[in-house]
């Protein structure tokens, strides 16, 4: 325990300076946004080097005519609104993240920097106060003041609204008008982890029109143009942005393709820029590839109400019997490593040094399977969706031939997503629960709040219960010391190690197919912002 | 009696819904695409009774079942919520109509000249060269030659662009090609052998003994004889575009069609407007076979519409 404590990493450090706000550190903010690329380590590309260059020149280059040629961007499922306060899917984000802003933005490191709000201070044990920045307005001219932040979360947060960004609004009650441009965002109890909660919801227009979803309405670099369904969605220069950061290519273009084959011709002929959700075996075919070690971690989530799984010792054998530097050397072609025991890379608030990745070691899995008492094995079922994460049903077949070597005879059952979601939440003392489930975990908030659902006694798909968990996770939400927080969620870790609640897998990277002309660096949180992106030509 | 066929086609129409409202029902779960990805059970359950998919399937089936007789069929849960799912589809019609009437025509190009061509003189060098290639159109999977066209004539030889744009000539050049070679393949086939067949009758045997040229046998007799039997293949081949080839070729070209919308929808679940979709591809299979028949009558009057 002792030396969990005794080690604090920068970015803890860091991130504890960032509650409070000023004008001043705003320009700080985005300097280090600047700085970025070293932590953010890129496992990029044949374009790394012009990509950083690119990066601290933007605002020179934004001073310059705006490339007339648009950027298109190739998306497989087109959005089914552009309304970015109802949705959080990547294939409408992908549009609306330039369209729409937020109180706080969230820079490469994910530090909440001062965007639409210019400040903001927690207020008492249940508020935090905006002061909102002053001469803003949304694309249709209406201010950007209180009454247009407080219809934001009252919509948002209304429950007819029915918004799929709910995770982001944990604790969040109501907000309040002070004055013109002060706002207070009431919270339920203490809440540590809202400025960074507030990086996710978008801000709309005081009594923004119900056609908000096909003709959005921001405060953002860019502003929507038309949407031509089944074809593609345009969006073009908002040349009355208040910022500086306002974008080198004058128009952007979201194109629906929905076969990646096709997609990966468009890139080689031009017509596309940028191709998300490249195959690691597709890597040589682009003209530019990039990749970035994402903010996703893989794993096998345990179903520790299943009698031969509610040993730890099994659970820990398990996890020395995977190969996990094998896995990603073949399967994912070196795009990904193994992660180290923990759904936190070491940037991230509350990544405990100490907990390490479980080696390849059959000896002692086979050790801890005779010591439980299952020499001779058991049978165990893996739940595996089609088709939703990358090389995820080559990844459950691999985990099946590896854990068949300590005797663990494993059924691949792949499930459509939407049934695969649904089976996910029965409880694991009830029949039909998942003994064994293949999942991702996106932390694009870089904070260990953010694997709450899936450990806690009650989490809507925890498998594990874990009294002491709980009782950490409950206090760090309540810590206002991000310091002090960041120790709790170690000390989950190193519980969790223990008493492994999945099999750790891999901290997976995102892999994209760029032309020549594009020079963009791939954020860690899989958010994407055209004015980020310099085209050449 | 041409009134019975369109009642057979209507009671085809309604069996395909039906077989779709159930397929749609096993098969999806759309409140799980609206749940956010943190969903409690109770979140879940609250917007399936939003939806009114938690009452009895009888109620549902019901309600479906009336509101198909009104012509309405419901909104679009998903992918373009509370739009309607007919509309959406009609939006989406134009474009896919266009793409299958590129493809016939290429088809029929293919198919009838070179089917009749290699007929005419069965193990020509034509013929041979011509009749293992069908083959190979008709067996290889087409979207494996859609793929194949693009990397060829989009990408080396950039003589079109990959994206297809409705609106644009040129963009029709890939998919219908990509269209004409599995139909064309089996329509080639199919005419070169009643082609063949035709041409050992005894008729076509006395009319060249009587010194007839082999060119008007074959324009005055031979084409009038198999021009039917053509056109009814024609026609299937239209049907079967219908009944899912353009909507896998939209899927690869990104053909703002309804196999796209289509494609769309059932990733999501969307039910409503997978049934719109289903219907509209339906009554075209049924139309285009009811015109084939209604046709044939026209043509050959040994041929009785009933």
């Amino acid at each position: 325990m002792i030396a969990v404590v005794g080690v604090a990493t920068t970015a803890m450090q860091s991130s504890a300076a960032v509650t409070r706000t000023t004008k001043k550190a705003a320009t700080k903010a985005t300097a280090t946004t600047k700085a970025a690329p070293t932590t953010t380590r890129a496992a990029t590309t044949t374009a790394a080097p012009t990509t950083l260059g690119a990066t601290t020149t933007t605002p020179a280059a934004a001073k310059q005519a705006p490339n007339a040629k648009p950027l298109v961007i190739a998306v497989a499922t087109e959005p089914s609104t552009l309304d970015a306060q109802l949705v959080n899917d990547r294939s409408s984000r992908v549009f609306t993240t330039s369209i729409f802003e937020t109180l706080l933005g969230r820079d490469r490191d994910a530090k909440p920097f001062p965007l639409l709000a210019e400040s903001y201070d927690p207020i008492g044990n249940n508020a935090w106060r905006f002061n909102l920045r002053k001469g803003v307005t949304f694309h249709d001219g209406s201010p950007m003041n209180a009454d247009a932040v407080v219809f934001s979360f009252t919509r948002i947060l209304s429950r007819n609204f029915g918004t799929q960004r709910t995770s982001y609004l944990e604790a969040i009650v109501r907000a309040q008008k002070v004055d013109d441009f002060t706002v207070d965002i009431i919270t339920s109890g203490p809440s540590a982890t809202l400025p960074i909660q507030v990086t996710a919801i978008p801000i709309v227009p005081n009594n923004a029109k119900p056609d908000l979803g096909t003709n959005p309405v921001g405060t953002g670099p860019y502003q929507f143009v038309k949407w031509d369904r089944g074809r593609e969605i345009v969006a073009k220069r908002n040349e009355n942005y208040w910022g500086t950061k306002k974008g080198q290519v004058a128009e952007y273009r979201v194109k629906i393709i929905p076969d990646n084959q096709t997609a990966l011709a468009a890139l080689q002929t031009g017509e596309v820029d940028l191709v998300l959700d490249l195959l690691p075996e597709q890597k040589k075919l682009v003209p530019k590839f990039a990749s970035v070690q994402a903010s996703e971690f893989s794993y096998i989530a345990f179903n520790v109400y299943k009698k031969e799984l509610s040993d730890p010792r099994v659970r820990r054998a398990l996890n020395f019997a995977v190969d996990k530097e094998l896995l990603a050397k073949t399967v994912y072609e070196g795009e990904a490593v193994p992660n180290q025991s923990q759904h936190l890379s070491k940037e991230m608030l509350g990544f405990n040094p100490d907990v390490k990745a479980f080696p390849y070691d059959l000896d002692q899995a086979k050790r801890l399977m005779a010591e439980a008492g299952y020499a001779n094995g058991f049978t165990l079922d893996l739940y595996t969706p089609i088709g939703r994460f990358l090389k995820g049903e080559e990844t459950s077949e691999f985990v099946a031939a590896q854990l068949a070597k300590i005797n663990v005879r494993v059924n691949v059952i792949r499930q459509d997503f939407n049934r695969f979601r649904e089976v996910s939440r029965i409880r694991g003392t009830a029949p039909g629960a998942m003994d064994l489930k293949y999942s991702w975990n996106s932390n694009e908030f870089f904070d260990g709040s953010r694997i709450i659902a899936h450990i806690t006694c009650d989490g809507s798909s925890s498998k594990i219960c874990n009294p002491q968990v709980d009782k950490l996770m409950d206090e760090a939400t309540k810590t206002m010391n991000q310091y002090d927080r960041g120790l709790k969620y170690r000390t989950v870790w190193k519980l969790l190690n223990d008493d492994p609640y999945s099999i750790y897998l891999l901290q997976q990277n995102l892999l994209y197919g760029m032309t020549k002309r594009l020079v963009w660096e791939p954020r860690i949180d899989d958010e994407y912002f055209v004015a980020d992106m310099i085209t050449t030509s | 009696m041409i009134l019975t066929r369109v009642r057979d086609a209507l009671i085809v129409l309604f069996l395909v819904m039906l077989t779709i409202f159930f397929l749609g029902t096993i098969v999806g779960q759309p409140e799980e695409q609206l749940a956010p990805p943190d969903a409690s059970e109770e979140m879940v359950q609250q917007i399936r009774e939003d939806l009114g998919l938690n009452r009895p399937l009888v109620t549902q089936f019901g309600e479906y079942v009336t509101g198909l007789a009104r012509g309405d069929i419901g909104e679009s849960i998903v992918i373009a919520r509370g739009e309607s799912a007919m509309g959406l589809v009609m939006d989406r019609l134009w474009a896919t109509m266009k793409l299958t009437v590129a493809g016939i025509l290429v088809s029929a190009f293919i198919g009838v000249f070179g089917g009749i061509a290699a007929g005419i003189r069965p193990g020509s060098l034509f013929d041979r060269i011509m009749t293992p290639i069908a083959m190979l159109f008709v067996s290889f999977p087409y979207f494996w030659f859609g793929l194949l066209f693009i990397v060829i004539f989009a990408v080396n030889l950039q003589w079109v662009p990959v994206l297809a744009d409705d609106r644009q000539f040129t963009s029709y050049f890939l998919p219908a090609v990509t269209l004409g070679v599995h139909h064309g393949g089996r329509l080639y086939q199919l005419a070169r052998s009643a082609t063949f067949d035709e041409l050992s009758k005894s008729y076509v045997t006395v009319a060249t003994a009587k010194g007839l040229p082999q060119r008007l046998v074959v324009v005055r007799h031979v084409l009038r004889n198999i021009g039917v039997v053509i056109a009814t293949m024609v026609g299937w081949e239209y049907a079967r575009m219908w009944g899912g080839t353009v909507f896998l070729c939209e899927f690869t070209f990104a053909w703002p069609g309804i196999g796209k919308l289509v494609t769309d929808a059932a990733k999501q679940h969307d039910f409503h407007v997978i049934e719109a979709g289903v219907v509209v591809a339906g009554l075209f299979v049924v139309l285009a076979n009811l015109i084939v028949d209604v046709m044939l009558g026209l043509i050959d009057k040994r041929v009785e519409v009933s």
